[in-house]
């Protein structure tokens, strides 16, 4: 009896649920029962009354239906009321598809099933993105519902070649996934590698996206992202025809994008819709925004503990003025203060937005200005501090900016204990590290790092359109030709 | 293998904690910058004179950067001072951010190469730090006076920074270019001098060195003429005796030369633009005679400059105008009969003035 489609079964193994319905249904005076298999709050209703039970109680020509396998021919041929309708006869297909909010009339002679797609569950309307909004450009956002989020995708991409595979996940949860990229344009191995590496989660839930994420990365190790999400359809539509992956996971309201490279992690739905001079002095502020955010702190440290001769005269002059009365050195200034702004920062996130903004305002203005005016710190590092951590919320990705801050550390650390020498190490370490990361047989830097200079139009400087002739080198299959060699007239 | 590559690096981090104290440690707050160095000689020893701000005095809310100290050190060699200086102080003095030396008069006449060796083997001297010579005056003195007249004496010096960038393209001052300088033994270093005036500090014209030693001043107009030969004036002023004033806003000065058996003929050619300042006459000097009339008086100004920065170098046998540098450039099998007795040839040799230029702005709409 165990894995069978039998009601009696099904009603016993789901005896303890409330929400799962299993009820016999009689098919006019034919003496045929079949079962219903549902479960409550999964289902639309009106859709339910009207498709189904309308349709199995007043249809006249069920009476001519004798046997069970009449029955489900005529409902499969055309007699259901509802276009999604689809026998089933695997018994574990058969549970998922009911838990994940289809109803299901179960013949126990015949062993099968009818499936009605009539799924309909709370979600949320397709609003602003909150992390991605831009001033001018699309207002719209991916949900948690995987199907709303790949129909976002199909209305931006109209072609044939647009496919969506369906994936699935969790041995409990048993999650619904979308693996979603442009035949001819996106690489099939990378495909195939993606689909290779889902089919082998063997974890019950993905409660999070990090569950997702950690299987998708190649290089665990490393700290810097290396898959991008986005809450934007349009910015996933423009990835696809790069040739790159999506992948929609069902209960996440953002789509991950693979391959991933550093440049488009600096990359914001704005730099594309302004001119191309703003979206490029946006772009280049971003890039100066790391640099300084990584090594600013650093860079304090290494030149007011060591190698104060690399600062210029009135520099040098106002620091030392300013760090006078302070009883600490400069490191230990820099790196407790950086300490206390992500103390601040985790108790903003904890905390309810109202007592947040106060916390905001008590933290780092009164306490910040008392420890100045007590010579705890000395107001040279709260400038250092406060534009290394402004600077560090430039990024447009929240993934590498929280990998910035933790290396802002580490260099931190380093020019504290070997100044400029110890930073430069740093610095070689983490380009070391850099060039080494690789993204399905993409380089973690490129196009930085390419031999061909032809994708670095899209890179710290945002070109007009006109030059985004190629699809990214390493990304796309073949086809790399984006758009016709537009001339000037 | 990820296991040792974290254990390896966290060794190394520790090896280089330990590296911190050969790595001249030293809090920002713990040193003492010194602005300006006036370095003399007096008594058969140098006296190095330091300028430094202590800090104190300045509180968060003043944009004053505290008040100005002075440091003494005493030693048989400069080196020997500046050490006698550091033992003295009660912090770590460096001279990595000093923006000026001064050398006094008698530390120039007894040698700038004594001076100045021991900067240049220190790996934390700025090398485009400017070096001036103090006129007729101990360093010593000329800082102490400034102090005594509250004068902030490294921002005066930026002042006289400034103003030297306005007149001139390149400030030829700097330790780098005079340690280049030094190693030239035909041509004369020059050095700008200071003289305090009214409680400020004024550039005059240029410390004159045959060889290493002080030898002269060259008055204004005298200095103002190698800057035209060495082709880095940006702006002079030019006042012609019937009450107009112009001022020279491009100038291109071009050595030509020529060996004709054992004479050197050099060519001085000037090229410049001046735009009118000043008209305080009632007569239209906007007219094509006058104008013409006006170039040629500026013309012949210009000559008389050019013609007492020559006449000082014939006259004393002194190469100031860096003449023996073109001719081993440009004449170098010539060279070899010259070199040796180089003095004896510049009074020999002929110079000839070509200079060229037109008025180019009046400034005037209506004009």
């Amino acid at each position: 009896m165990e894995n069978r489609i039998n009601s009696t079964y099904i009603k016993e193994l789901f005896s303890k649920s409330s929400d799962i319905v299993v009820r016999p249904i009689k098919i006019n005076q034919n003496n045929l029962i079949i079962h219903l298999f549902a479960v409550d709050g999964l289902i639309n209703d009106d859709l339910f009354d009207q498709a189904v039970l309308q349709n199995l109680k007043i249809d006249p020509y069920l009476a001519e239906c004798k046997t069970e396998r009449q029955l489900m021919d005529y409902l499969l041929m055309g007699g259901a009321y509802h276009v999604f309708t689809s026998e089933e006869t695997d018994y574990n297909k058969l549970i998922k598809s009911v838990l994940s909010g289809m109803v299901a009339l179960i013949f126990d002679l015949e062993e099968k099933a009818v499936v009605y797609d009539i799924r309909k569950f709370e979600k949320r309307s397709i609003q602003e993105p909150t992390e991605e909004n831009v001033i001018k450009g699309s207002k719209e956002s991916f949900v948690e519902t995987m199907r709303v989020n790949t129909a976002l995708i199909r209305r931006k991409i109209r072609s044939e070649k647009l496919v969506v595979e369906k994936l699935t996940a969790g041995k409990l949860s048993k999650t619904d996934m979308s693996l979603v990229y442009i035949k001819d344009i996106a690489n099939p191995d990378t495909v195939n590698k993606i689909r290779e590496i889902i089919s082998k989660i063997d974890i019950d839930n993905i409660p999070t996206p990090a569950f997702i994420e950690e299987y998708l990365i190649e290089n665990k190790a490393s700290i810097f992202p290396q898959v991008m999400y986005t809450q934007r359809p349009d910015r996933v539509s423009s990835n696809l025809t790069d040739g790159r992956i999506a992948l929609v996971v069902d209960g996440i309201p953002f789509v991950y994008i693979l391959p991933c490279q550093l440049p488009m992690l600096m990359q914001s739905p704005d730099d594309y819709a302004n001119h191309f001079l703003i979206g490029s002095a946006l772009r280049f502020i971003r890039y100066m925004a790391l640099i300084i955010t990584l090594f600013l702190p650093a860079f304090y440290i290494a030149a007011t503990t060591y190698q104060s001769q690399m600062l210029p005269v009135q520099l040098s002059l106002s620091i030392q003025e300013a760090k006078q009365n302070v009883p600490f050195s400069s490191a230990t200034e820099v790196l407790g203060l950086l300490i206390s702004f992500e103390i601040l920062i985790e108790a903003g996130l904890r905390l309810p937005q109202a007592v947040g903004t106060a916390m905001s305002i008590l933290g780092g203005l009164v306490v910040g200005q008392s420890a100045v005016e007590a010579n705890l710190i000395s107001p040279a590092v709260v400038v250092i501090v406060a534009l290394a951590g402004i600077g560090g919320f430039i990024m447009p990705n929240q993934d590498l900016s929280s990998a910035v801050r933790l290396i802002r550390f580490i260099l931190a650390l380093l020019a504290a204990v070997g100044g400029f020498f110890g930073l430069v190490i740093g610095l070689i370490i983490l380009l070391t590290h850099l060039c080494s990361l690789s993204n399905y047989g993409t380089a973690y830097l490129s196009p930085f790092v390419d031999v061909e200079e032809r994708n670095i139009k899209d890179t710290i400087f945002r070109f007009p359109v006109k030059y985004f002739i190629n699809r990214p080198e390493d990304v796309a299959y073949k086809n790399k030709i984006k758009q016709g060699d537009i001339k000037d007239e | 293998m990820n296991r040792v590559r974290v254990l390896i690096l966290f060794i190394f981090l520790c090896l280089l904690t330990g590296c911190s104290n050969d790595m001249n440690r030293k809090e920002i707050d713990e040193i003492n910058f010194i602005h300006v160095m006036g370095i003399d000689y007096m008594s058969d020893e140098y006296i190095l004179t330091a300028v430094y701000n202590t800090g104190q005095g300045a509180d968060a809310e003043s944009t004053d950067t505290g008040k100005e100290e002075i440091g003494q050190g005493r030693g048989a060699t400069p080196f020997e001072a500046f050490q006698n200086l550091r033992l003295k102080n009660k912090k770590t003095v460096s001279i990595a951010n000093t923006g000026y030396f001064l050398i006094g008069d008698r530390a120039a006449k007894k040698g700038i190469d004594y001076c100045i060796d021991f900067l240049s083997r220190d790996e934390t001297v700025k090398m485009e730090s400017l070096i001036f010579v103090t006129k007729g005056v101990q360093a010593e003195d000329f800082i102490r006076e400034s102090l005594d007249n509250k004068q902030v004496i490294h921002e005066d010096l930026e002042a006289i920074e400034q103003k030297q960038g306005e007149l001139v393209k390149r400030n030829d001052n700097t330790l780098v270019n005079i340690l280049n300088e030094l190693e030239n033994n035909m041509t004369c270093v020059l050095i700008p001098y200071l003289i305090s005036e009214n409680n400020s500090f004024l550039l005059q014209g240029y410390a004159v060195f045959d060889k290493t030693t002080l030898v002269d001043y060259l008055d204004m107009d005298t200095s103002s003429g190698v800057n035209f030969i060495k082709n880095i004036i940006k702006a002079f002023p030019i006042y012609l005796d019937n009450n107009v004033g112009l001022s020279i806003t491009y100038s291109k000065c071009n050595l030509k030369s020529a060996c004709e058996g054992k004479v050197i003929k050099i060519k001085i050619d000037l090229d410049f633009e001046t735009a009118v300042k000043e008209v305080n006459t009632d007569k239209n000097i906007f007219t094509r005679e006058e104008l013409n009339r006006l170039t040629g008086m500026q013309n012949e100004y210009i000559i008389e400059i050019l013609k007492k920065a020559v006449n000082y170098s014939v006259k004393n046998k002194r190469d100031i105008l860096q003449i023996s540098r073109i001719i081993q450039n440009r004449h170098s099998k010539n060279w070899k009969e010259f070199e040796e007795k180089w003095n004896d040839t510049l009074p020999e040799i002929q110079y000839y003035y070509e200079v060229n230029s037109k008025i180019t702005k009046s400034f005037i709409l209506s004009n």
